[in-house]
């Protein structure tokens, strides 16, 4: 199922990118699609399960 | 031309750091985190890989790293948001202007007191500078890597691990030395590191950065435009965001992301052909009648420092323009430096050398300094 991360900082999406690409995961960083202003202009977009434990150090949010 | 200012700015950089600016202007040319859109994702992409180059150099694992226009604001946004009412600093006696000043106007407002440690003092113990200027509101130890005035290395690893383990926060002013000697905050309890990337770390002018150990939690030195939570009347509580708002000089830092990725490949030889200069140049000094070379015994990084007696140190710059050979005299920015060195009245004249220079340079420095000598 197509998902997308959001997160506050921006640094934290390009980490966050960092580490799924690093485990082989495919994933995209996109405009957040969400109009919640809370978070960061940019997400990513993934359609990997499981991908939390990753990214489970950076405040963020899954949007499916 | 002969370039022996490279303390103030080292005025040639590799050919990869002039192809990365063009680069960034030209391909890429767009602010990060202002713009959804692919061109500015690449544009927070590549700052982001710039804080985690930075963060590795100074050897931590987090990117930590909130850039600045240059150390100065490094340090005044360390300064202005770590210290609070009734705190007490200790520094250096060879801290630069970007360090004295920002204290001594907080002094001023009543809001901290500061000490300085002497040069004599400079020689003790971590224990007996411990016992000797810590007072029971001490909160920060402030010390430059090195001296912008003479060269010497000031920076003592024995002395930031003390203050650490024994409850107070450590601070380094990398703005001299950063990309001679290289600094692991991890290893080495280091809690914060001022750096600017124009001089030894060999990018371009007008990028700088605080570099923690871990996140702060303290106000941000100015407030505006920080790409997120646009709608937030002050700077929203995220980092670095918060602590970065304005457009960032990103052709600057994509600059220094490849300044530093050459350095991993080059520091080793430049800092082993710096040194032979540097031994060269210092032994050359001693031949010429009647020179002061100040702190002559001490380590130092590409710096040094010397008076020719009854010359003040503007008449040997001139002399040494008129010649075609860059270096500086007066106060640079130091002048804690020169009442530690009783300088303050004549200045000194400052040689530094850096990664293109070659003996050829220094046989031409010599030759005119011999003739101002005779003068």
């Amino acid at each position: 199922m197509l998902m997308h991360i959001v997160f506050y900082s921006t640094s934290h999406v390009f980490e966050a990118e960092e580490r799924l690409k690093e485990k082989g995961i495919e994933c995209k960083v996109v405009p957040t699609p969400v109009t919640d202003k809370a978070y960061c202009g940019v997400c990513i977009e993934t359609y990997a399960d499981n991908v939390e434990q990753l990214i489970n150090h950076m405040e963020h949010s899954v949007v499916e | 031309m002969v370039y022996l200012d490279n303390a103030a700015t080292t005025k040639y950089k590799p050919e990869e750091v002039y192809k990365a600016f063009e680069y960034y202007v030209r391909e890429i040319g767009v602010s990060p985190g202002r713009g959804s859109y692919q061109l500015g994702i690449e544009a927070s992409r590549m700052l982001y890989k710039t804080r985690r180059v930075v963060a590795k150099y100074f050897g931590i694992d987090e990117p930590n790293v909130i850039f600045t226009k240059n150390s100065t604001e490094a340090i005044n946004m360390l300064f202005n948001g770590l210290l609070e009412n009734g705190d007490h600093v200790i520094i250096s006696c060879y801290e630069h202007n970007a360090v004295l000043r920002p204290l001594h106007t907080l002094k001023e407002k009543g809001i901290i007191d500061y000490s300085i440690i002497s040069r004599e003092d400079l020689m003790l113990s971590p224990e007996e500078v411990y016992k000797k200027y810590v007072k029971s509101n001490t909160v920060l130890f402030a010390t430059t890597l090195a001296s912008n005035l003479t060269g010497r290395v000031i920076y003592n690893p024995s002395l930031i691990r003390y203050m650490k383990v024994n409850g107070i926060k450590t601070f380094v002013d990398s703005s001299q030395g950063a990309g001679k000697i290289r600094l692991s905050m991890s290893d080495e309890e280091i809690d914060y590191i001022a750096f600017t990337g124009h001089k030894d770390l060999l990018g371009l002018p007008g990028v700088g950065g605080l570099v923690c150990r871990q996140k702060p939690s303290w106000k941000p030195l100015i407030q505006g435009g920080t790409g997120v939570l646009g709608d937030s009347y002050v700077n929203p509580d995220v980092f670095p965001d918060a602590y970065e708002a304005g457009t960032l000089n990103m052709p600057a830092i994509w600059s220094l992301n490849v300044s530093l990725e050459w350095l991993k490949q080059s520091a080793e030889s430049i800092i082993e052909h710096e040194k032979e200069l540097m031994d060269y140049l210092v032994t050359e000094l001693d031949g010429i009648d009647n020179i002061t070379i100040y702190d002559r015994e001490y380590d130092r990084v590409g710096a040094v420092g010397i008076n020719i007696k009854g010359k003040k140190s503007n008449e040997i710059v001139q002399m040494l323009d008129d010649n075609d050979i860059c270096v500086r005299g007066g106060i640079h920015c130091a002048i804690l430096a020169h009442e530690a060195l009783g300088t303050r009245e004549i200045g000194v004249v400052r040689i530094s050398i850096g990664w293109m220079n070659e003996k050829e340079d220094i046989d031409a420095l010599i030759e005119v300094l011999k003739r101002v000598g005779e003068c």
